[in-house]
């Protein structure tokens, strides 16, 4: 105890301070350094999403991550019913039974799951005039309601309308509607049902 | 000091740097052993909670998410912090020797802390806490705790600019950069996360950031620091060595500042997992303490029971090393464990907060303080005493923590258990850990009533002196009319 007194008891006279001795620092400890190192940077390009702001663990890439989206395309009906119930549905209504005097109905119409060609001009350019739908004869005009929409969207918007309320009829790609957006290059003036008829 | 003389020829060779310190460390340690008291008691009150959910539930302010951050805020800002301020102002004065510049101005910053975290306590009590963890505190406490940090820094840096001694000692880069560190951490923390805050996750972020930097990388500087003196000073030879300090030194601010972000952080991944791998890179500080005590110890541990301060010391690294495994384990563990959101993180945040770092200022106290007033603790057995309580308390208060931890970390994972259940499950640990909450204040009180009895005496010491001295005076003149 008596050198134990020394910290609680007497008071220092020395005034000599500590010195650290000059021992090299062990060579394992660096050689653990390097491998911890090759470890860190292996695990962060492994998992570390590479700064990425859109990967969260436990996803590790971009890669990674977009396997998981859902599949785009057209072929969406979530994706065309949103665009169906926000774009089509106040006039056509909410299950394309249509509106007396405003708008002819989908469900069921040769219009809607008959040649894609014909279906994909009307949105994109409007209709007017005399049209038969079902059996009745409707005189209206609806403006390019699709004209302003992508091509993913109005891809599946129709194929929400020609696959629900006992449609079925096959979908219609983003592709298809980009080839006939092209191929109208600029039309102005709204399709007549003879003019559609004309299309194969 | 104009009785400076007089002292001298009481207490021998007074060193000018231990005089210089007097007042101020006075000042700042017997402050911080009152927030010492004052924290560990509020913290008890919380934990008490556990066995009677009816204790202290009526008022407000005595509420568990009241006490439990006003007392582990007084732990920190009223205990550590000024502790470990006042014993970096004394080494870098000692090391340098020099005296410490601004003794005065230092006296009043230390004035001015104590009554900043006394409005902090008060303040997160009322109500008025932040909500980040270790930043509770509120504005207008934080204002008087940085004002006081200013003049409690510069005094730091001065005091090293002015040293006669030019060559460096291990402890002046521990502490020179603890001193810029704290400052940077602090205000970076405070003004992104009230001030001017930045938005959503991104405050969350700078929260564990801050708690982090302050838990890991600023104990670690400052509490290796005076173990890294107080080994070679009370053990009579070098420290072994200069360049595996070094190592350390560097190794904890090139990584620990890294760290401190889970794993399940709503976050980009590149956030965690530059947390996860400078977790375990800064391992390689902790490793390197344990060999500068292993080696300076010549693998003699029986070499620590020589003295307390050594005791405490020794208890230090070792908790500073195994907190910061339980740290490395933490970020290692599988995908699935949620240890981090256990009491596991609680019992390893303790285990750095106080098994390391408090214990490493007790150290640092029961050395310095007879070098101020040139006397022993009046009850030095009761320092042994402490430390044994402080020791049981630690490991009483961690282990089932952890092992409660690991525990409720395996029943949050079974499907077929209750939320609630599972918080039941670990009761049983709470309260075994509550037992070593009482045994650390009891060990509080042994050091507030060793610090009392001796600010009780040095006072009289001096009454007396300069009643002699007077006295002598006195008689002269009657002799020589």
């Amino acid at each position: 105890m008596s050198s134990g007194m020394r910290a609680t008891g007497t008071r220092d006279t020395v005034v000599a301070e500590p010195k650290a001795s000059r021992a090299p620092v062990p060579v394992w400890l660096f050689f653990l350094l390097f491998v911890l190192l090759f470890w860190a940077m292996y695990e962060f390009d492994r998992r570390g999403g590479w700064f990425h702001s859109q990967v969260y663990t436990p996803y590790r890439s971009l890669a990674e991550l977009q396997r998981y989206q859902p599949a785009t395309g057209g072929i969406s009906l979530e994706r065309g019913k949103v665009v169906y119930e926000t774009v089509c549905a106040l006039c056509h209504n909410t299950d394309g039974s249509g509106k007396p005097n405003q708008a002819p109905p989908l469900s069921g119409a040769d219009w809607v799951v008959g040649s894609p060609d014909r279906l994909i001009r009307i949105p994109l350019a409007g209709l007017t005039g005399p049209i038969e739908v079902k059996g009745q004869t409707w005189n209206l005009a609806m403006p390019a309601m699709g004209a302003a929409l992508s091509d993913d969207d109005l891809a599946a918007v129709l194929t929400y309308m020609r696959s629900a309320w006992g449609n079925q009829a096959e979908a219609i790609t983003p592709d298809q509607v980009a080839a006939v957006r092209a191929a109208l290059a600029g039309r102005m003036q709204p399709y007549t049902a003879a003019e559609l008829q004309a299309i194969p | 000091m104009s009785s400076k003389s007089a002292f001298q020829t009481a207490t021998g060779d007074s060193l000018p740097a231990d005089i210089s310190c007097r007042w101020p460390l006075f000042v700042l340690l017997s402050g911080a052993v009152f927030w010492l008291l004052a924290g560990s008691i509020l913290t008890l009150i919380g934990t008490i909670k556990f066995h009677a959910p009816d204790f202290l539930a009526e008022p407000a302010w005595l509420t568990y998410g009241r006490v439990r951050p006003a007392g582990l805020n007084a732990m920190i800002y009223g205990f550590c912090l000024p502790s470990a301020l006042g014993l970096t102002l004394w080494l870098l004065a000692r090391l340098g020797r020099t005296t410490l510049a601004g003794a005065i101005p230092v006296v009043f910053g230390g004035l001015l802390w104590h009554l900043g975290v006394g409005a902090g306590v008060v303040g997160v009590l009322s109500g008025d806490a932040t909500g980040f963890e270790h930043l509770e505190f509120p504005s207008y406490a934080v204002a008087m705790i940085a004002a006081s940090y200013l003049v409690l820094g510069v005094a730091g840096v001065l005091t090293f600019r002015q040293r006669a001694e030019r060559g460096l000692f291990v402890t002046q880069w521990f502490l020179l950069a603890a001193i810029f560190w704290f400052p940077w951490i602090y205000s970076t923390a405070t003004i992104l996360t009230s001030v001017y805050p930045v938005r959503g996750m991104a405050q969350a972020v700078v929260g564990w950031w801050f708690s982090a930097n302050l838990i890991l990388v600023w104990f670690g500087l400052v509490g290796l620091g005076i173990v890294f003196y107080l080994l070679p000073r009370l053990l009579d030879r070098e420290l072994e060595s200069h360049y595996l300090a070094m190592f350390v030194f560097w190794m904890l601010i090139l990584f620990g500042t890294w760290t401190g972000i889970p794993k399940t952080a709503p976050v980009p991944a590149w956030i965690p997992m530059m947390s996860k791998v400078t977790t375990v890179l800064a391992g390689l500080a902790l490793l390197g303490a344990a060999l500068i005590l292993h080696r300076t110890l010549g693998a003699d541990y029986r070499l620590l029971s020589t003295d307390p301060s050594l005791m405490f010391a020794g208890f230090a690294v070792a908790s500073f090393v195994i907190a910061g495994f339980m740290g490395i384990a933490e970020v290692l563990s599988g995908a699935s464990s949620m240890l981090h959101l256990s009491w596991y993180a609680t019992a390893r945040s303790w285990l750095q907060l106080y098994g390391f770092f408090a214990m490493a200022l007790f150290a640092g106290i029961y050395y310095v303080w007879p070098q101020l007033t040139g006397r022993p603790f009046p009850l030095p057995r009761l320092v042994r005493l402490h430390f044994w309580l402080a020791a049981s308390g630690v490991m009483l208060a961690v282990i089932p923590l952890a092992v409660g931890g690991i525990v409720q970390d395996g029943n949050h994972a079974n499907p077929e258990m209750a939320f609630v259940d599972v918080a039941k499950g670990t009761l049983t640990f709470l309260r075994i850990s509550s037992i070593g909450d009482v045994l650390t204040l009891a060990g509080h009180f042994l050091l507030a009533l060793n610090v009392l009895l001796a600010i009780g005496a040095f006072c009289w010491d001096r009454v007396r002196i300069a009643l002699r001295t007077a006295t002598i005076e006195l008689q002269e003149q009657g002799v020589n009319s």
